[in-house]
């Protein structure tokens, strides 16, 4: 048996941009984003509010949350 | 109430049900560990306790009296401080599982265990192994002031018998009086290790269970979405 390892390790999302308390929106870098009060990240998530990014492009929350 | 107004409180109650599931799962995961290794102590305290009858009849007398074999007086110890030692961490791991009087009984426990094989083996310094084996051990809980509690047990144990009966603990009768600080100095070492590992494996189990939230989350996203949109299909005039 042989192990392909080649198969990309997908990194989930490195940047969140979400609502900002004001109005608006603000750019949280993951840590950022995982520091958040869980309700905080839940709402965001529910509500679809929450766009996530990886390597500067826009990726799906599912795809975000894979890892 | 309008719709805008009610969607917020839908999605505040939602969140706060995901978020209470969350801890939910986290606490029940601390108790499956907590009695888990409650469990696995009760075991190896038993296991300790024949092992130190067996020392005690077999190791002991050759430790204290030559080659002269007799029901020496630490078979007795063994018996019953032994199960003196052993009774109340194990009844509370029976009774009382989970508790964080249990653990930390345990965790006392343990350490007059490693105490009393210690004594058993006339002060020995490969039995001196046992308080970090256990030390080890203890940090399965994943609850550092476990392992403060063990560190003051057997750093006071230490420093008490070392005065009183100091060949007991070391193997010489007049060992220097800081001997006991430099055991102390090692044993801090390992818990200096092993809290932030306890720490950081908490950490790990909270990260699980906020992730399930998410991903639960995500999944109340996904149904709202596609029950819109099965209601927009629903209505052929397209009126909401």
């Amino acid at each position: 048996m042989t192990v392909d390892t080649n198969v990309e390790v997908r990194k989930g999302y490195d940047r969140v941009v979400v609502p900002a308390p004001g109005g608006g929106t603000r750019s949280l870098a993951r840590k950022q984003f995982e520091a958040l009060p869980l309700r905080e990240r839940v709402s965001y998530l529910i509500e679809g509010t929450a766009q996530f990014f990886l390597d500067g492009q826009p990726i799906s929350p599912s795809e975000a949350m894979r890892t | 109430m309008s719709v805008a107004r009610k969607a917020l409180e839908m999605t505040q109650a939602a969140a706060e049900a995901i978020v209470q599931r969350a801890e939910g799962r986290y606490e029940a995961h601390r108790q499956e560990i907590f009695r888990a290794t409650d469990r696995m102590f009760a075991g190896l305290m038993i296991g300790q306790w024949i092992f130190a009858i067996f020392i005690a009849l077999t190791f002991s007398p050759y430790g204290w009296q030559g080659k002269v074999k007799t029901v020496h007086m630490h078979v007795w110890v063994a018996l019953i401080l032994g199960a003196v030692i052993t009774s109340l961490p194990v009844a509370l791991a029976w009774l009382r599982p989970g508790e964080l009087l249990t653990r930390h009984a345990i965790a006392a426990g343990q350490m007059l265990w490693s105490a009393l094989l210690i004594h058993l083996t006339g002060g020995r310094i490969e039995t001196h192994f046992h308080v970090f084996g256990s030390l080890a051990f203890l940090a399965f809980y994943r609850d550092w002031p476990v392992l403060i509690t063990g560190t003051v047990v057997i750093a006071t144990e230490h420093l008490i018998r070392g005065i009183v009966w100091p060949e007991s603990v070391y193997g010489i009768p007049n060992p220097e009086w800081w001997r006991f600080l430099e055991h102390a100095f090692w044993v801090v070492f390992c818990i200096s290790i092993l809290i932030p590992s306890c720490r950081r494996g908490l950490k790990d189990m909270r990260v699980m269970a906020e992730r399930g939230a998410e991903l639960e989350a995500l999944s109340e996203n996904q149904w709202r979405n596609s029950s819109v949109v099965e209601r927009a299909a629903a209505d052929p005039r397209g009126d909401r």
